[in-house]
């Protein structure tokens, strides 16, 4: 086998020159040992390095006979079938496996690199020092996270708020749709279309618009007529400014102070007069005294309370006669003997909490004001507040009694007296006449002694009849609500005693008012910044919506 | 001139410490102060400006990386900045608490800021790198560059070669595939872990070494029998050559292994040093697409 060995020379300045060898047999040895084929003297090399074998026209066999190894094609290997173009690299040494030319069986080309080949090699094999020189990187990553959050962020769901069908697929794929954009959980009103984002927000980019929430809150009261208080604050008061949504069940109702105290000030200068109000900043500091609704009664006699500012002269009158003092001290003699008397004792607070339940004569005075008439049958009464069936009912029972007989009263005829026994024959017509006209009489004195003796001019004003009327007892008149803008619960104040706020232990007459003023609130509440008391907001007491009749969308 | 050493912490003393404290406190003050009516939230006028401010923080913070390739300024300028890199990075935490009032939720909002924690704290890694891994540095390299010691590396290495052929062939081969051996450098994972194949040499060379010896006196001890014993016994003095020349070989074979494991420490460093910044360049941007569309989602329903 004829192989060719052409050395390559470098004379400087890039000059290139040749020289070519022909060496005999079956395979090519490479080393440091003089009778090496291919002879490299460095100390890179081993003696007996490497050897080619021929395995075909332009096809070889590289084997390794040295621990290191060979570089071939750059790759370290122990053997390797190649072809003609492959190198091996030894030392400062390119072998190249050529393709045959004519006459030889096989080729090498052997080229001794300079130092700046060996220090391309050399910077070409060296292994990365630093992360830099790694597969790891900064720019690609931050590009894909930068796009990926973008288009799972923002792109995909502004594009499930324009496409129903883009939303739907979305939500199929658990991909994140406008929800993630959700910023907190609803109010509990609005679970029930939570996921539906476009309901309350249908246009982008603008804020939530009135008409969205009035579409479905149709009732709501307004807070002021717009037309009549012409305040610019008011008009541009959109819904969001005071109920804002995501922040949860709390409710979204704004409850701070600065929601209506910036424009509860100096009210009737901005209304031009307009408003009445008084100004009202701040519940500790600037607030003005209270106005009750007393109770008042119009022309045809119905329920009109009248707006009264409360002073300590204020007076109610209710037709009734009470005196409260005499009914809470200690110790009452009553028909069941002594008892004591507390507020409870007449005044319940009903269902709610936010009111008394109305006195009822038959539960809470009737036990010691009997309406017992007679002392021969002192269980008989008359009835409470049916002022003709007392006449009606008298009149009965004294001509039964009267025809009877037996009424032991010294002043009754003695037809009246006499007790009849059975088998007795029937009254005359003239005794019968007698008896019932002592009964009339009776009954007359009865009531007489009743309305304006005994027992309803206790407690009410009675006028007696005249020739056209009947008797008259005074109509009895209890207020009912007395704050009628503010909203007062006393189960919300039920720590508290009775007496705290009700000068009930010093009241003589019913036209007493025990409603208590401003100053007695304030022993407890402030304004927002309550320091140690309660701190109490405008709405605390008052509500927003509160125009009658005028509806937000009328407006 | 200041007597101590100037850090990126106390920069101008500690300047942008300062600033970034007073923004902190302020944005404290401002929120015990503010009472929206409503929950803290980032929907209020508070809670727009602190958004706001750390929005802009954000991505002024994101500059760092163009300033950081500017070579414009000088290398003080760049710890300045560095060091307002990390006090305004770090004041952004309260920033962003306060301007979300404290509230977290499944949602892109959160996301972005659980981004933006990731950012922050491995930029404390980062800080802690800054801090550590120089002095470390400068000690494990004893006032040479990587550079020098890869030098001496090729010396001892030529050294070596020159003095195992001067053995054996075997020992020169078991020579040749250590250096072909030495591994500097590497993968992701062997830049951290500080690998140098250089142990598996000098056990190859020791092992060499105790084979002569045994093999030495195995022809010692057969030497007695035959007729060549003196033959190795003049060959003896040999051997003996052999093996001064085999320790030499050792020795050098184990400053190369100091240096290879100094050289490899350094490479470790560096990573060590480098490596967060994968973490935090790349998720800074995410929290840059991330801001993107918390602000333009609040913005779309708002």
């Amino acid at each position: 086998m004829r192989w060719l060995i052409r050395r390559v020379l470098k004379q400087g300045k890039g000059a290139v020159s040749y020289e070519e060898d022909v060496h005999f047999g079956d395979q090519l040895s490479i080393g440091r040992a003089a009778d090496q084929a291919i002879f490299i003297p460095d100390l890179r090399v081993a003696l007996k390095h490497a050897r080619v074998k021929i395995t075909g026209p332009g096809r070889y066999r590289v084997d390794s006979l040295n621990l290191a190894g060979i570089r071939v094609n750059g790759e370290l290997t122990y053997g390797l079938a190649v072809s003609a173009g492959s190198t091996i690299e030894i030392g400062s040494t390119r072998i190249t496996l050529l393709d045959p030319p004519r006459d030889f069986e096989a080729a090498v080309e052997i080229t001794t690199l300079d130092k700046t080949e060996q220090a391309a090699v050399h910077a070409r094999r060296a292994k990365p020092t630093s992360l830099k020189e790694t597969w790891l990187g900064k720019r690609l990553p931050s590009w894909l996270l930068f796009l990926g959050t973008l288009v799972l962020g923002l792109l995909i769901p502004a594009a499930s708020h324009y496409s129903p069908v883009i939303a739907r697929v979305i939500t199929a794929a658990h991909l994140p749709g406008t929800t993630s954009w959700n910023p907190g959980p609803l109010d509990a009103a609005h679970r029930f279309f939570g996921d539906d984002c476009k309901r309350c927000h249908d246009t982008p980019f603008l804020q939530v618009r009135d008409r969205t929430c009035l579409s479905c809150h149709t009732q709501i009261a307004a807070h002021a007529d717009p037309a009549k208080f012409n305040l610019p604050a008011l008009g541009e008061a959109r819904c969001a400014s005071c109920h804002q949504d995501h922040h949860g069940l709390r409710g979204m109702v704004r409850t701070d102070q600065a929601l209506c105290a910036t424009c509860h000030t100096d009210l009737k200068t901005r209304t031009r007069n307009a408003s009445q109000l008084a100004d009202a900043t701040d519940f500790g500091k600037n607030h003005p005294d209270f106005h009750i609704n007393l109770p008042a009664w119009n022309d045809i006699n119905v329920f009109a309370p009248q707006r009264t500012l409360l002073t300590p002269m204020v007076k109610e009158t209710s037709g009734l006669k009470f005196n409260h003092v005499k009914h809470l001290k200690p110790d009452l003699n009553t028909p069941k003997g002594t008892r004591t008397l507390t507020c409870a004792s007449c005044h319940t607070p009903d269902a709610g909490g936010l009111a008394m339940k109305p006195i009822q004569f038959e539960t809470m005075c009737h036990e010691c004001h009997t309406l017992g008439f007679d002392t021969f049958s002192p269980e008989r009464e008359v009835p409470h507040a049916k002022v003709a069936e007392v006449g009606y009912m008298l009149d009965d029972y004294y001509a039964r009694r009267a025809l009877s007989g037996g009424y032991s009263d010294a002043g009754a005829p003695a037809v009246v007296q006499a007790r009849r026994r059975p088998g007795d024959p029937p009254l005359s017509r003239e005794q019968q006449i007698e008896a019932l006209a002592w009964a009339r009489n009776k009954a007359r004195q009865v009531v007489d002694s009743i309305f304006t003796d005994r027992a309803c001019i206790t407690c009410h004003t009675v006028t007696p009849p005249t020739a056209e009327t009947e008797w008259r007892i005074a109509p009895v008149r209890v207020a009912g609500i007395w704050f009628g803008e503010a909203s007062f619960t006393h189960a919300r104040h039920a720590t508290m005693a009775c007496g705290d706020c009700h000068q009930a232990t010093t009241s003589e007459t019913a036209s007493d008012l025990l409603i208590p003023g401003i100053e007695n609130c304030r022993q407890c509440h402030a304004g927002e910044t309550g320091g140690s008391k309660v701190a109490s907001t405008c709405i605390a007491c008052h509500k927003y919506h509160q125009a009658e009749g005028l509806k937000l969308q009328s407006l | 001139m200041s007597v101590h050493h100037e850090s990126l912490l106390n920069h101008a003393r500690s300047r942008w410490f300062w600033i970034a404290l007073v923004l902190s406190i302020g944005a404290i003050v401002a929120y015990i102060w503010h009472s929206p009516g409503v929950p803290p939230n980032g929907g209020t006028w508070l809670g727009y400006t602190l958004g706001t401010i750390a929005a802009l923080l954000i991505v002024w913070l994101m500059l760092f990386g163009l300033r950081k390739r500017s070579y414009r300024g000088g290398s003080a300028s760049l710890r300045g900045w560095l060091s307002a890199h990390v006090y305004l990075g770090t004041s952004l935490i309260l920033i962003t608490l306060l301007h979300a009032g404290f509230q977290v939720g499944w949602n892109l909002h959160t996301f972005c800021l659980a981004l933006m924690l990731i950012v922050i704290f491995s930029g404390f890694y980062g800080v802690y790198c800054y801090l550590r891994y120089p002095t470390l540095m400068t000690r494990n390299r004893e006032s040479a560059t990587r550079h020098a010691m890869l030098d001496e590396i090729t010396e001892l290495d030529q050294n070596a070669l020159a003095l195992a052929d001067g053995i054996s062939p075997k020992v020169h081969a078991v020579v040749l595939r250590s250096i072909q051996n030495t591994r500097l450098g590497g993968g992701v994972f062997a830049q951290l872990h500080a690998r140098d194949d250089s142990d598996a040499a000098l056990a190859g060379i020791k092992a060499a070494l105790d084979e002569h010896e045994r093999s030495f006196h195995a022809s010692k001890a057969k030497s007695n029998q035959t007729i060549y014993a003196m033959v190795d016994f003049l060959a003896s003095g040999t051997n003996d050559r052999h093996t001064d020349a085999l320790r030499k070989l050792i020795d050098l074979i184990s400053r190369k292994k100091s240096l290879a494991t100094r050289v490899a420490r350094d490479i470790q460093y560096q990573a060590l040093m480098e490596i967060w910044l994968y973490i935090h360049v790349p998720l800074s941007f995410a929290l840059l697409a991330a801001l993107i569309g918390h602000i333009v989602s609040v913005f779309f329903y708002w």
